[in-house]
């Protein structure tokens, strides 16, 4: 019996230590909290207020999970405050007044989803019957995200995704979930499009990507495009998430003869591969990877980091104006891209990455489709979503209609970004494609 | 036979199941409580199963999630490619798992107490490494079920039930191997293997054999479970099939009831995962539940090492009739 007490203290260790890891890795600086939070949706539930006469104020419910603690957390605390800012906003301009009077103001339900699925059923199940919420958000990733999606289908709950880019889950037949990101699929097409802007003579490229569900989603999409191109893929790698030492796959890049790089996957390790690049002094013309580089983050790597292009949802320097949505026949919705840099900085002290405004734009979809349906009816909040083709300062939004991939994103694009020096020497992100946003040539070959 | 049914224990034990199962039926709100159920009733076949390796025979797998993963990626696979159905696809996923345990068995059971648990890690990482690669089952990208297939059960309510409904009926019959392996001739060769491996091997135990079924026990009905949960999820990743701290918190749950216990596991798990749902949605403690579940837990471990069950069997014997 003497070993079992022996296994006894290791596992109370053991539990202790990993609930304490899950529960100091939420950072600092990134507070879920808004500055006015509202709370009707505590006192009483929502699906009798839907019956108020026309006139009076209607609070809509939309719940959520978030990455409190876990992988997920930093991305997810973002995306929810993007949503917060939103919220904040309509219900301090006063809500979405309709055409009977109704004035439709918002709140939200959230638990904390802890990064897995374990629970992620059991709370959007409590979210649409114990907490009646009106509307879903997504989690934050596609896996959380696939396994919400049933019980939003099966409440009849419109969820809009936002940090969910695989495409799998929009062509499994679901009808009332709508992504708000490009999906991954699209992510680094453009980057091969850029490549070819840049340097029409490169004709062998490598991918060195992390080996999980959306990295590899992503590299298979821009693999079979660049060899639609005419690209020789002539290295193609997939690494462990734990991975700190890229030295063998830069090994195997430069035996490849690769002239083009693209891949990386999540933060930590493209800036580690970054890094180590730079560090070897490997001698890479375009280097194009994954989520790292538009985090502002990615400018603590210094002369690393310059160079690098990186696919983004969102920047701040995206120039989407009333303007460019005239030009483009398409009609204008929201805020402009400075000014909800301004608020988010001013509500949450940092700068917005795309996650911030993947979450504010989710709201932005929410309420355009409320409006254009003038009506808080489900069948028509879809519908109008549907219907829906706006530009924002997000971009274009746009969802397939088609059954085999309903709610799709179709009208987004990606902007890339790459890392360059000012004239001071300070290091500063720019957009260099597509063409008609961009706000630097891109710098080639990289230094 | 008969003697071992009339026991008063085996009814409390599978009384408290069944309870736990028939309570969506009696909730208002039958959506929410059949899903905080199911995450309950999971809870509990899963240590209920690694008591058996854990409890009765002394050997501590901290990979013994990789049984639960492994199942519901071939049940899972089964149904999405060739749209085999549910219960069927559960029983292949039993299956599976329960050769992979009788294989590892055969090789790392001849480890014992601490070589024994780290090879279970390392088994647990492999196998994630292995499907990771493994194309068929869809590499790192793993696979998501097409909508229509729960259309196929009646839509995704009817679906959910049924997964719900599977996972009932298999933890009740989790219970019921637990107990008839405790009261068994195997089971005591399990324990005494527990107590001294050595002096049972003396006394005639074939431990390698016994220790062998006894891992292929506690393997098949994680790997049916696996089917079950994926197929309710509807999408199974690399990433949330081999979930290591899940096989640790498999460990917390049967220590917290009382290892080698038939009781024990259910009390525990049951416990645990109803303290972890309620802190979760609690507004004071929603932002620090992980925490808060680990103070508690500790607490409860360092001051009742033999778990609730045994400190009751312990503090009054007229119950260990009851408290099996």
């Amino acid at each position: 019996m003497k070993k079992f007490a022996y296994w006894i203290m290791v596992m109370a260790l053991l539990s202790a230590f990993l609930a304490g890891c899950g529960a100091t890795e939420a950072p600092p600086e990134a507070t879920m909290a808004p500055e006015t939070e509202p709370t009707a949706a505590e006192a009483e539930p929502t699906a009798a207020e839907a019956e108020q006469p026309a006139g009076e104020e209607q609070t809509m419910v939309i719940g959520f999970t978030t990455s409190q603690t876990g992988s997920y957390n930093v991305s997810s605390l973002r995306q929810v405050n993007g949503l917060m800012l939103w919220m904040n906003e309509v219900n301090d301009a006063g809500g979405i007044t309709l055409s009977d009077g109704t004035v439709v103001k918002f709140d939200y339900k959230t638990y904390d989803d802890e990064s897995t699925t374990e629970r992620v059923q059991e709370l959007y199940t409590r979210l649409s019957t114990e907490d009646n919420a009106d509307f879903l958000i997504s989690p934050y990733s596609s896996g959380l995200t696939a396994a919400a999606a049933l019980i939003a289908e099966q409440y009849g709950k419109i969820m809009i995704t936002t940090g969910a880019a695989s495409d799998s889950t929009y062509k499994e037949g679901y009808t009332l979930v709508f992504q708000a990101y490009t999906p991954s699929s699209r992510y680094l097409t453009g980057a091969v499009d850029l490549l070819a802007h840049v340097d029409p003579s490169v004709k062998q490229l490598a991918f060195v990507y992390e080996n999980d569900k959306f990295s590899t989603d992503v590299v298979n999409a821009a693999n079979e495009y660049a060899e639609s191109l005419g690209y020789e893929v002539v290295l193609f790698e997939g690494y462990d998430s734990e991975t700190k030492d890229f030295g063998p796959f830069i090994n195997k890049i430069l035996e490849s003869g690769a002239q083009a790089v693209m891949g990386g996957g999540h933060f930590q390790d493209g800036s580690t591969f970054a890094r180590q690049v730079h560090e070897k002094d490997v001698d890479m013309n375009y280097f194009a990877l994954l989520v790292a580089p538009p985090e502002p983050d990615f400018a603590d790597l210094g002369d690393a980091a310059v160079g690098v292009i990186g696919p983004s949802q969102w920047e701040p320097l995206a120039a989407f104006t009333p303007e460019s949505a005239a030009e483009a026949g398409l009609e204008w919705f929201g805020v402009l891209g400075s000014e909800f840099d301004a608020a988010y900085q001013a509500a949450y002290d940092e700068e917005p990455s795309y996650h911030s405004m993947g979450g504010y734009v989710a709201g932005q979809i929410l309420q355009k489709a409320i409006m254009d349906a003038d009506s808080t009816d489900p069948e028509a909040v879809k519908a109008a979503m549907e219907a829906m083709d706006m530009l924002t300062a997000y971009g274009r939004i746009n969802f397939d209609t088609s059954p085999e991939a309903h709610g799709l994103q179709i009208g987004h694009s990606m902007v890339y970004i790459q890392w360059q020096k000012d004239d001071a020497g300070n290091l500063v992100k720019q957009v260099v494609w597509p063409l008609e946003g961009k706000t630097a040539d891109t710098l080639y070959p990289k230094p | 036979m008969k003697k071992q049914l009339r026991n008063p224990g085996l009814w409390l034990a599978l009384a408290i199941t069944a309870a736990f199962a028939l309570w969506p039926a009696l909730a208002s709100n039958r959506a929410y409580a059949r899903e905080t159920s199911f995450t309950i009733l999971k809870a509990v076949a899963f240590a209920a199963s690694l008591n058996i390796l854990l409890g009765f025979t002394g050997y501590v797998s901290f990979g013994h999630i990789v049984f639960l993963g492994l199942g519901g990626y071939v049940g899972f696979y089964l149904m999405d490619t060739f749209g085999l159905h549910l219960a069927l696809a559960a029983l292949a996923g039993g299956l599976s798992s329960a050769i992979l345990a009788f294989l590892l068995g055969k090789a790392i059971l001849r480890l014992r107490g601490a070589y024994f648990a780290l090879a279970t890690i390392g088994v647990n990482e492999a196998m994630r490494a292995f499907i990771k690669n493994f194309e068929p089952f869809g590499g790192p990208i793993g696979m998501t079920l097409n909508f229509g297939v729960y259309r196929a059960y009646g839509g995704p309510d009817q679906a959910l039930w049924m997964a719900y409904i599977g996972t009932a009926l298999l933890t009740i019959v989790v219970v019921l191997v637990s107990f008839l392996v405790k009261t068994s001739r195997f089971g005591l060769g399990l324990m005494a293997i527990r107590e001294n491996e050595d002096a049972a091997e003396v006394m005639g135990v074939v431990a390698p054999n016994a220790k062998t079924w006894a891992y292929v026990l506690s393997a098949v009905f994680p790997g049916i479970l696996g089917v079950l949960f994926f197929f309710k999820n509807g999408n199974i990743e690399p990433r949330d099939a081999f979930v290591l701290h899940q096989s640790i918190e498999g460990i917390v749950m049967v220590m917290l009831g009382g290892h080698g216990t038939v009781l024990g596991p259910i009390l525990g798990a049951a416990a645990y995962q109803r303290l972890r749902g309620l802190l979760l949605v609690s507004p004071l403690f929603k932002n620090i539940q992980l925490a808060v579940a680990g103070v508690l837990l500790l607490i409860i471990i360092l001051f009742i090492p033999a778990g609730a069950v045994g400190w009751l069997r312990t503090r009054f014997s007229r119950l260990r009739r009851v408290l099996v």
